[in-house]
């Protein structure tokens, strides 16, 4: 039995250990994403990979919210380079033209000789819809002096602050528009990038972009991230619309009328030190996350599925304090409301100053 | 500077062996009213004997048309309005025997195929006519030929020419300044000289090894900056910008200047491709975002936007002498307009007021978003300009 002071200090440890090897965090995007999409019921978390139908851009609430994770994803921020309102208009008409065209599949008519293709071939003569999804948010900058949207601000929307532990590279930091483009294969995405970016160019620009991918469950379950851990176990349940509407979607509460079926975006690059997390011991890692690696049951269960029973475990004996379960989701009464719909992907970009891979997770959640 | 002139050359080496000849076939006028085959698509014959053949059932709207070369010589063809000329989709390189699809939008109006295989004259096919669709075909645009090009041409070699000899009284000077030891008048020349160069954008890929000489980067060079073979502008820029006595930067700006000589007494034997016209007005500037926005051809000077600036005014003379084609064929040119002189003025308002300009290494994160937005823009509608103005034999 340890003493509460060796238990502090292990807890310090531990929470130290868990910041430096996950909080080095490089990118720090917020959008609140909050443009309109579909009255057809999202479709769900349990869907098979083969489908490739077609997903309408238009509806309640944006197609790309609610559904499974597709295995590939682009994660962009651009700088809205628009002259004034009446370009901003038209860029953010082009995008809703191309979100439409690209969800849809199909490639535009020829161009003859007045000018080179359209599409850029990847994805053959018939441009196949592929499942994507284009998810549009808006971001603090946007509602600066340049547009004259003030007024239109959302209420809760922020620019990301800094946290300790961040060690931000500010050309990858914020920006005016977030695009996420998602499908199950990589051509897919690729192609809606470079049409969105092609056909947008000079009213907005690239600022910073992240490629993600969400790993096939090994073995079964919630698939892993690049720490060997399960990752987004505890997410709400998305096939129950009282609670999405309760957690993602914003409805009134002194919210501006257009962001109605609209929800919170937030993005940040976490840079996970795997060399270093390769070489400490699993009943560490398990400690820092409050799961087994294996199954991801909580410390204190068996299953994945398993609840983990916090009041049952005040001091921390068996799920520790400062776990990543714990500090994320206390699961009380007065945190039920603050539970996030995490759309977590694996990011994986070659190698640092140090010759260490340059790895992590690029945390998206909906709030 | 990429260099792109091989369909040029092709089309002339086929323009060349051709008589001057207007449609050979007047065919028949099918008068069609917009329907869908029921017997999956049509295969036209291309060929100088059966040109058109099959093309029987038209229909309004976006279609993939069949192409079958049934000569046996390699051949292009098109889809046109043989009333006024203009194409609606074309392929190059259709082998004999060989079938391709050419997706084509075709509307209410009057169509044919015009067949040009190696060698011989160009024929039409059969008129065939769409109406009551209701519908608008295109785009179509109005072909240019080689002999359209002969103006522009002529005019870009005299604008190459008079700006070397402007060049080589500029090198003088330079050379010049470093034999007398003069460094700050000798870094001004360089700009005044390098920036005269950049504004010849238009005859880079003519130049051919005189380019490597002249305006060489140390890039593709084992010792890089050190590299006996690295010679010209870049190399003087690294000299004058790092400290080199004037001793050893003389051989160098002896050599430029030299080599400029050289370059403009033999400007009036060498060639400029009629091809290369469209390809460099989009070619100058493509160059321009890749290496002096990237801050990758800067020795030291710190001149980039001003070498990008000069790019553009080397554009802007390239697309001046290709305005006339260029007013009844290419429906976005204002919007080119429009943003030639808004990258313009992004790059002027870099120069400051003592006429030094900002380092791209120190513009902020927003004002390069700006210009390098605004050059893709341009680009974008640069690039149409190269596939109108590539020279296509219609006769």
């Amino acid at each position: 039995v340890r003493n509460r002071a060796q238990a502090r200090t292990a807890d310090r440890r531990r929470i130290d250990r868990r910041a430096f090897l996950l909080g080095a965090t490089l990118v720090a995007g917020a959008g609140g994403s909050l443009v309109g999409a579909a009255t057809v019921p999202p479709a769900l978390s349990n869907q098979s990979r083969a489908s490739s139908a077609p997903i309408s851009f238009h509806g309640t609430h944006q197609a790309g919210v609610l559904r499974r994770q597709p295995r590939r994803t682009v994660m962009c921020a651009f700088d809205v380079l628009a002259a004034g309102r009446a370009e901003l208009v038209e860029v953010l008409r082009t995008i809703t033209d191309r979100a439409r065209r690209l969800t849809a599949g199909g490639i535009d008519p020829p161009a003859g000789i007045s000018a080179p293709p359209s599409d850029p071939g990847i994805l053959g003569p018939d441009a196949p819809p592929g499942g994507l999804t284009v998810t549009v948010g808006v971001g603090d900058s946007l509602f600066d002096e340049r547009y004259g949207l003030g007024d239109r601000r959302p209420a809760r929307l922020t620019r990301m602050p800094i946290f300790p532990n961040d060690r931000l590279d500010s050309g990858q930091c914020h920006g005016d528009l977030s695009v996420q483009l998602s499908a199950d294969d990589e051509d897919i995405v690729i192609n809606a990038l470079r049409d969105v970016a092609r056909q947008t160019r000079g009213a907005m620009q690239l600022r910073w972009r992240i490629d993600g991918f969400v790993s096939p469950p090994r073995p079964a379950g919630t698939p892993r991230n690049l720490m060997g851990f399960k990752d987004g176990i505890s997410n709400p349940d998305v096939r129950d619309p009282e609670e999405m509407r309760r957690l993602v979607w914003v409805a009134g509460g002194g919210e501006p009328a257009w962001t109605a079926g609209g929800t919170y975006l937030v993005v940040r690059l976490i840079r996970m030190l795997t060399e270093f997390w390769d070489r400490i011991s699993i009943a560490e890692q398990e400690q820092i996350f409050g799961r087994r690696r294996d199954s991801g049951a909580p410390l204190d269960g068996m299953r994945e599925e398993d609840q983990p029973n916090f009041p049952q475990d005040p001091t921390g004996a068996v799920i520790p304090l400062t776990s990543h379960i714990r500090l994320a989701n206390p699961r009380t009464q007065q945190t039920a409301t603050s539970r996030i719909l995490r759309r977590a992907y694996n990011y994986d970009r070659g190698l640092d100053q140090v010759g260490n891979l340059d790895m992590g997770l690029l945390f998206t959640c909906y709030q | 500077m990429i260099s792109r002139s091989l369909s040029g050359n092709r089309r002339l080496v086929l323009a060349a062996g051709c008589l001057l000849t207007a449609s050979v076939v007047a065919g028949v006028s099918l008068s069609l009213a917009a329907r869908r085959t029921s017997a999956g698509p049509p295969t036209i014959s291309i060929s100088a004997t059966h040109c058109g053949q099959g093309w029987t059932h038209p229909h309004a709207g976006t279609q993939t048309v069949w192409l079958e070369n049934r000569s046996d010589a390699g051949a292009e063809a098109e889809v046109i309005d043989p009333r006024t000329g203009a194409i609606y989709g074309e392929i190059d390189n259709l082998g004999p025997g060989t079938t391709r699809p050419l997706r084509v939008t075709l509307g209410d109006g009057t169509f044919a195929v015009r067949c040009l295989v190696e060698d011989m004259d160009a024929v039409v096919g059969p008129w065939v006519t769409i109406t009551g669709s209701h519908t608008r075909g295109g785009p179509a645009v109005l072909p240019v030929t080689v002999d359209d090009l002969l103006t522009p041409l002529r005019e870009n070699r005299e604008y190459v020419q008079s700006g070397l000899d402007q060049l080589a009284g500029q090198t003088d000077v330079l050379l010049a300044t470093v034999r007398a030891g003069d460094l700050d008048r000798a870094r001004a020349g360089w700009l005044a000289a390098h920036l005269t160069y950049e504004r010849l954008g238009v005859a880079h890929g003519a130049f051919g090894d005189f380019g490597a000489r002249i305006d060489g980067r140390p890039d593709g060079l084992s010792e890089g900056v050190r590299d006996p073979g690295f010679t010209g502008f870049y190399r003087l820029e690294y000299g004058l910008w790092h400290g080199q006595p004037s001793d050893q930067l003389r051989h160098v700006a002896e050599r430029l200047d030299q080599e400029v000589h050289t370059l403009d007494h033999a400007w009036a034997g060498m060639e400029l491709d009629p091809g290369d016209l469209g390809l460099r007005a989009h070619e100058i500037m493509e160059d321009a975002l890749q290496d002096e926005l990237s801050d990758d051809a800067d020795e030291g000077s710190g001149t980039d936007l001003a070498a990008a600036l000069a790019s553009l005014q080397g554009t802007r003379e390239v697309l001046a002498t290709l305005r006339p084609l260029l007013l009844t064929r290419y429906a976005e040119l204002s919007e080119l307009d429009t943003w030639l002189d808004r990258v313009e003025g992004l790059l002027q308002a870099e120069r400051r007021s003592d006429g030094a300009w900002t380092p791209v290494a120190s513009l902020t994160d927003r004002q390069r978003e700006q210009l390098d937005g605004a050059i893709g823009r341009l680009l974008e509608l640069l690039a149409p300009v190269a596939i109108i103005c590539d020279p296509r034999r219609t006769a």
